[in-house]
């Protein structure tokens, strides 16, 4: 069995034993087909791992030298090798049961074939263990009560699934039967799936629970609390749970001050347990890409004109004061060409110089000068509309909708226009100066441009940054590219069989984001057919993909309630997030590139540091799922918006000043929240029932918001 | 299932009462009334296609009557067919490494619109325009006119639906009759001014109007004639008619 094989061979190399994985590489070869045919048997259900971690170390010195012998040998703590029929072969499948674990980043994962053949213990005694287990707990000290406690809910679901992924159907159900009132309360929604969840067959079809069931959930717990708990554990009677324990969570220890259970509520509820600190401890360049330098026409009352850059003018131009702040390298900005961008176009030029010039003109928002919102509402819409974007210079704005239409309209007054037809254009003349006008048909001029071509509900719409394309993703499993000259569909790109949920372009265009009901992100180009990153990791669906300002990560939230963050470059998961107690439904990151705004189902707004990888506020007020968070042109506002028809303002000056980062925070990723919801709250502003699904500052910083009116 | 206490009216049928339980037990509290409605057809649907289904295979392994096992392989084979799944988590990781492996591809600056190749986009013609006058053409030959496939013509994308109003010449593949992609030809679909038009009639006459044929037309114009087109002489409106009629008869033959 190939797949057996990896397993043994990643197990050797993990535990260092370089001269045994050769000798088993190389036996491997020899034997060549002869693997396909060998029957393996599955490790006896009733042998016992060795006690704590000592099993692996015991397990690889009895492997060294001993591949050509097809002997059982029992090493120290009772591991029994199982002999395939092809001589040569040892295979210690009840040992990998102890180190199997899901490595996300570059290993195979072998765990689904080991899985198969974990039994871990007498299913009847399951009731036993687990009440046992949670009397000792109860009965500990309260510093420790509540990070034991969080052994509750993980081991509920593992010994659950395995009871029914080995057919134990009845004394699953009275397991579950007996102990689910006990969980949390945010984990209810997924105690409701578990409880439909009764045979193998029916775990079949459901990935996530598969996922849940072959990954190891992690648990940060201090040093203290995990060794009352292994000197609890490893006493006779308790070593079934003890094995359980060890095969079905990662435990990272960490050293330290117990948490509080305040503490570790804030960080908890997502399906893969807390994230281990290694996994925040990549560097992320958070920093932001330099703008090229150019001169800015100050803009006198009578000259309207743009001029060239570099003529030579009376008053002295405006340098771009972005770029020529500090001349050397921000350490934390990724290099200009870490990733390839592409050029930037005379277009793009004239369209940074229109940014500079309303930049100028810029409100500056505070605490005592609040934006003004400005609301498009979609009437009659029948719950129909799924996506809106709004351009950049706030000139178009697009909607995607449940009977597969994307609707385009122009909020200025200038009509949307598409090109001519090619009999027209051979009337034009070419040379002329407004060559670029006459190109434009205004017979068909209209305020509204529809785009048929989905074959499914538009969930995501994207405007990409220089107004010639539009993107949207649809249930039909394809991201189309519209073009906004013609408004005719440009390419369908198919990659994703299944819904995709979320798709934005890249803040400098030529790069396209997707994620949807396949588990995956995908990231695109706008000249290839297949993606050119596939960002896999992630438990359940991913429903939101954003863009982070230098354009090098991507952040992905899913319904396994983790937020990721991605590397472009190599697509290696940089930081992983958890701590919200829904799936995630919209992002925002801030335009200095350092922090990260979150929101989901559970109505609260998580902020995060990326650099550090730290949670560093929590924004309690909506009750419902936030579908929209933007922070404004500066960053001194964040705006929030949610299915409970309010637009929220929050203070994001104020809840990212006086952050700890001494170093106990940044080794253990611990931190106190203040409970300043209330002082960072600004304004709630509702309107008349109407969801907020969309959140756009325009370049002066006043904020359009989005939605279409439901009756109820 | 206490009928008191449903949602539902009081004359609600059993099937509907169980079905609001189940919406009920899964945490679904507020949804609009048809969706029972749904919910029971599809359950419905659902049942007697894999009960057919059990039957056949039944009656294929000449058993008495329909057991468990029956159903169980009817369910495994829908399964298989309707109620696909995403794929496993390793398999996800494993091609994810793959793909990731490679470096970002570099761009290539002051490349027009970046748009993938021809055949992967939707900005190809995805009509064809056919000939007329067969019966004249016997005398020049056959007129084959190939069948252009959406995606398989090469024409520029901000146009998609007629070509550059200047004459070029066209090369011809050998393999005209066949369906095949005929990436690498470019056809140009001209709008005859009225100088054009002058010139190319004398010289082919079979196809005045509407016809795209390379094997004859060899570096000669095409010529494309529309409906929509004003200048077109009075002698085409009786050919545009024309063509509405033959066009049935002719999508048979070819």
């Amino acid at each position: 069995d190939r797949q057996t094989l990896a397993a043994v061979l990643q197990f050797l190399r993990r535990s260092n034993l370089r001269e045994s994985e050769e000798i088993l590489r190389r036996e491997a070869r020899l034997l060549g087909d002869d693997l396909g045919a060998a029957a393996l048997s599955p490790a006896g259900a009733g042998l016992q791992v060795g006690a704590g971690g000592d099993a692996d170390s015991a397990g690889g010195d009895a492997l060294l030298g001993r591949v050509t012998a097809a002997s059982a040998s029992a090493v120290g703590g009772n591991v029994a090798a199982v002999a395939s029929s092809s001589p040569g072969l040892l295979l210690y499948a009840n040992v990998f049961a102890v180190g199997g674990g899901v490595v996300v980043e570059d290993q195979p994962d072998v765990s689904a074939v080991l899985s198969a053949y974990n039994q871990q213990g007498d299913p009847t005694l399951y009731e036993e263990y687990y009440s046992g287990l949670k009397h000792f707990i109860e009965c500990s000290l309260d510093c420790h009560r509540a990070e034991l406690s969080q052994l509750f809910y993980p081991l509920f679901v593992h010994m659950y699934l395995e009871l029914v992924y080995n057919q134990h159907e009845s004394e699953a159900k009275s397991f579950f039967e007996r102990f689910h009132g006990d969980q949390e309360c945010y984990y209810q929604d997924d105690l409701r799936v578990l409880s439909s969840l009764t045979k193998k067959e029916h775990m079949k079809g459901n990935e996530t629970m598969l996922d849940f069931r072959t990954s190891k959930f992690v648990l940060r717990i201090s040093r203290d609390s995990y060794q009352l708990l292994k000197r609890h554990l490893q006493e006779k009677q308790n070593n079934q749970i003890w094995n359980i324990v060890q095969e079905h969570l990662y435990i990272d220890i960490f050293d330290g001050m117990p948490r509080s259970k305040q503490q570790i509520d804030a960080m908890v509820g997502s399906l893969a347990g807390e994230a281990k600190r290694e996994a925040n401890k990549a560097k992320v360049f958070f920093g932001l890409l330099k703008e090229p330098e150019f001169d800015v026409p100050l803009d006198d009352e009578d000259e309207e004109g743009e001029n060239e850059e570099g003529k030579p003018k009376k008053k002295k131009p405006k340098k771009d004061s972005a770029g020529s702040k500090s001349k050397k390298q921000d350490p934390n900005a990724p290099p200009q060409n870490r990733i390839p961008l592409p050029e930037l176009k005379d277009s793009d030029k004239l369209d940074k110089v229109m940014n500079m010039k309303e930049a100028a003109r810029r409100v500056r928002l505070g605490p005592e000068c609040l934006p003004s919102i400005c609301f498009y509402t979609f009437l009659n819409a029948y719950q129909g509309l799924t996506a809106v974007d709004i351009t950049d210079d706030s000139s178009m704005i697009v909607g995607g909708f449940a009977d597969s239409t994307v609707r385009v309209w122009s909020v200025t007054p200038k009509k949307l226009r598409s090109v001519k037809t090619a009999a027209d254009l051979s009337l034009i003349d070419k040379e002329s100066d407004d060559v670029l006008e006459r190109i434009m048909d205004e017979k068909t001029a209209s305020e509204l441009k529809i785009l048929y071509g989905h074959s499914g509900p538009v969930y995501g719409t994207s405007f990409s940054p220089d107004r010639n394309y539009l993107l949207s993703c649809s249930e039909d499993g394809t991201v189309r590219l519209w073009s906004l000259q013609t408004f005719t569909c440009l390419v369908g790109y198919k990659g994703h069989n299944y819904p995709v949920w979320d798709t934005q372009f890249s803040p400098y265009g030529y790069y396209f984001v997707s994620g949807g009901h396949d588990r995956v992100a995908r990231l695109w180009a706008t000249d290839h057919y297949q993606p050119l990153r596939i960002f896999a990791g992630h438990l359940a669906d991913v429903t939101c993909t954003r863009f982070h300002p230098n354009s090098n990560y991507i952040a992905t939230g899913s319904a396994d309630r983790t937020v990721r963050l991605w590397d472009v470059l190599n697509g290696n998961c940089v930081r992983i997030f958890t701590g919200h107690k829904g799936p995630i439904h919209s992002l925002a990151f801030s335009p200095n590139g350092r922090f990260l705004a979150t929101g989901a189902t559970d109505g609260r707004v998580l902020l995060w540091d990326i650099g550090h990888g730290l949670m560093v506020g929590e924004l309690k007020g909506h009750t419902d799922t936030i579908y929209a968070l933007r922070f404004s042109r500066d960053g001194e506002i964040l705006a929030s918006g949610s299915m409970d028809n309010t637009v929220r303002l929050w203070d994001a000056v104020k809840a990212f000043e006086d952050l700890e980062t001494d170093d106990f925070t940044t080794a253990t990723g611990h931190i106190n929240l203040p409970e300043n919801s209330q002082d960072l709250l600004l304004g709630t502003y509702m309107t008349k029932s109407t969801p907020v699904i969309h959140l756009h500052f325009t370049r002066r910083n006043l904020l359009l918001a989005a939605g279409a009116y439901s009756s109820q | 299932m206490e009928p008191a206490k449903m949602a539902s009216p009081k004359s609600a049928p059993k099937d509907a009462q169980v079905m609001a339980q189940i919406l009920k037990d899964m945490g679904i509290t507020e949804y609009e009334p048809r969706v029972i409605n749904q919910m029971l057809e599809f359950a419905y649907r659902y049942v007697t296609t894999i009960l057919e289904d059990a039957k056949i295979y039944s009656s294929h392994a000449k058993k008495p009557s329909v057991d468990a096992d029956d159903v169980r392989l009817a369910i495994q084979c829908r399964t298989d067919q309707s109620f696909t799944s995403p794929p496993p988590r390793d398999f996800l990781l494993d091609i994810a490494r793959q793909k990731n492996q490679a470096p970002l591809p570099l761009i290539k600056p002051y490349a027009g619109p970046r748009l993938p190749p021809d055949r992967y986009c939707l900005t190809a013609p995805n009509y064809r325009l056919k000939a007329l006058q067969k019966k004249v053409s016997s005398t020049a030959g056959r007129i084959t006119v190939p069948r252009l496939s959406v995606g398989a013509v090469s024409s520029r994308p901000s146009t998609p639906t007629l070509g550059t109003p200047s004459a070029q010449t066209v090369s011809v593949s050998a393999k005209v009759g066949t369906p095949v992609s005929l990436t690498g030809q470019r056809f140009t679909v001209q709008i005859p001014s009225s100088q054009a038009a002058k010139a190319a009639t004398p010289t082919t006459p079979t196809v005045q109007n509407v016809l795209i044929n390379p094997s004859l037309i060899g570096p000669k114009n095409i010529l494309i004639t529309t409906n929509m087109v004003s200048s077109q002489s009075a002698a085409s409106e009786p050919n545009s008619l024309k063509r509405k009629h033959e066009d049935d008869d002719d999508y048979d033959n070819l």
